[in-house]
């Protein structure tokens, strides 16, 4: 029952976070233990699909990576929500309020600085800044990841996980009856 | 299941105020100068733990360019790049739009539909037409010839983004959209002036649907979370009574 709890903890989870941009859901994987079935939750790697958004600090990462944000306490962290909007002093922050930070320090532009695909920030020709990416991944300007999240998939997973509850219940009633057997009828004297 | 029952529900008030914007977006879709807003979502958690749920962390307008279309109306222009009409309401305080329908009141000035007028033109009353060139230079016909009579200037932002909406397509100045810069309209890089056009929102109404529907559909299926996790607290409550 416990596991059940978890598998709909997680798919609600999921589910909720549908609109979340970069949201990337969680997988339930469950392993028979000495205790039954234990969940463990493993982010999914899988890439969700591109919005086009037309603004020009719009960034999806297509490939592996993440953009690095700072936020007021200098706290870096990590995300693959690019929704970044220039400030009143050119830096480039997400809707939180986290300066995206690239290889030489927070990210500023200004007009004409645009954003190439291997994510080197170019103004007027000479390169200022840029953003650390591994091997292979491109970065879009004007497009949006959205969360990797399917609704199908997750409502079947919220369905699953009620109907196995539904089950341990039955299991837990069948044994709750089988000790109250031992305990009244069997040792009875007639 | 707690968790599960919040998650959801933070999921619906997640999609509903989704709704509510996307629904705000298409009510203006035929109006023009208008902007649309979106609203972006995060997940909710404390930092290190795992999320429980989703919450909204910013409402933006979407400053990206709409389409132009002609139009007949005595002062039409529309701005085809980035900038902001100067307005001077009642109080000589300044408002900021995109929309660019302007009538001619009795005492010469050029108004929008909310009656704000526009900065630095006056129109005399011998003037048979006015027109606006590309540039921004105002000009007007009188039965003894044409002249220039005055200069359009653009309000640029540093942060469009943080403008406050007052409704329509009205924004006033904040501290975080930075200090507004006159420019003049017609440079290559900048922004120019269309006569006799305006600007229609930039709302796609197919991609709204599109949206609207995906919403509904995500709404649904978090008020299914719901009632499952409510049921499962049920079977639990239940279980003692065998």
């Amino acid at each position: 029952m416990v596991a059940a709890r978890t598998r709909l903890d997680i798919a609600t989870e999921n589910l909720a976070n549908v609109s979340s941009d970069g949201f990337r859901r969680c997988l339930a994987r469950g392993r028979i233990s000495a205790h039954g079935v234990e969940i463990t939750r493993v982010v999914s790697p899988d890439h969700g699909s591109l919005r086009h958004t037309g603004r020009p600090f719009d960034l999806a990462i297509v490939g592996d990576g993440v953009f690095r944000v700072r936020d007021a306490h200098g706290v870096v962290t990590t995300t693959r929500d690019g929704a970044f909007t220039r400030d009143r002093d050119g830096v480039l922050r997400d809707d939180a309020g986290r300066a995206l930070v690239g290889a030489h320090g927070v990210v500023r532009v200004a007009d004409g600085t645009a954003i190439d695909e291997h994510g080197i920030i170019v103004r007027d020709g000479t390169t200022v800044n840029r953003l650390e990416l591994p091997p292979g991944s491109v970065v879009r300007a004007g497009y949006i990841e959205t969360a990797n999240v399917d609704a199908i998939g997750e409502m079947v997973g919220v369905l699953t996980a009620q109907r196995s509850f539904e089950s341990a219940e039955k299991v837990v009633a069948a044994i709750d009856a089988t000790h109250q057997k031992a305990a009244n009828d069997v040792a009875r004297v007639k | 299941m707690d968790r599960a029952l919040f998650a959801a529900a933070t999921g619906m008030t997640a999609q509903q105020r989704n709704l509510d914007l996307l629904s705000n977006n298409l009510a203006n879709a035929d109006v023009a100068g208008f902007k649309e807003s979106s609203e972006t979502f995060a997940v909710l958690a404390a930092p290190g733990e795992t999320g429980v749920g989703t919450v909204g962390i910013g409402e933006h307008v979407v400053f990206t360019q709409g389409k132009l279309a002609k139009s007949n109306g005595p002062f039409d222009v529309a701005i085809d790049g980035p900038g902001f009409f100067v307005l001077r309401d009642g109080r000589g305080g300044r408002v900021y739009t995109r929309d660019g329908a302007f009538t001619r009141a009795a005492d010469g000035t050029l108004r929008n539909a909310q009656g704000y007028r526009l900065d630095g033109v006056r129109i005399p009353p011998d003037a048979l037409t006015a027109t606006t060139a590309e540039d921004g230079t105002v000009s007007i016909t009188t039965p003894r010839g044409t002249r220039a009579i005055a200069q359009l200037k653009l309000a640029e932002f540093p942060a469009p983004e943080a403008l406050r909406a007052i409704g329509g397509t009205l924004f006033v100045a904040t501290a975080q959209a930075g200090r507004p810069r006159l420019v003049t309209p017609g440079d290559t890089h900048g922004p120019s002036l269309r006569f006799g056009m305006l600007e229609t929102s930039n709302v796609s109404i197919i991609e709204s649907m599109m949206q609207m529907l995906t919403a509904q559909r995500a709404y649904e299926a978090n008020a299914k979370g719901v009632q499952a996790a409510d049921e499962m607290l049920r079977i639990a409550n239940n279980l003692q009574r065998g």
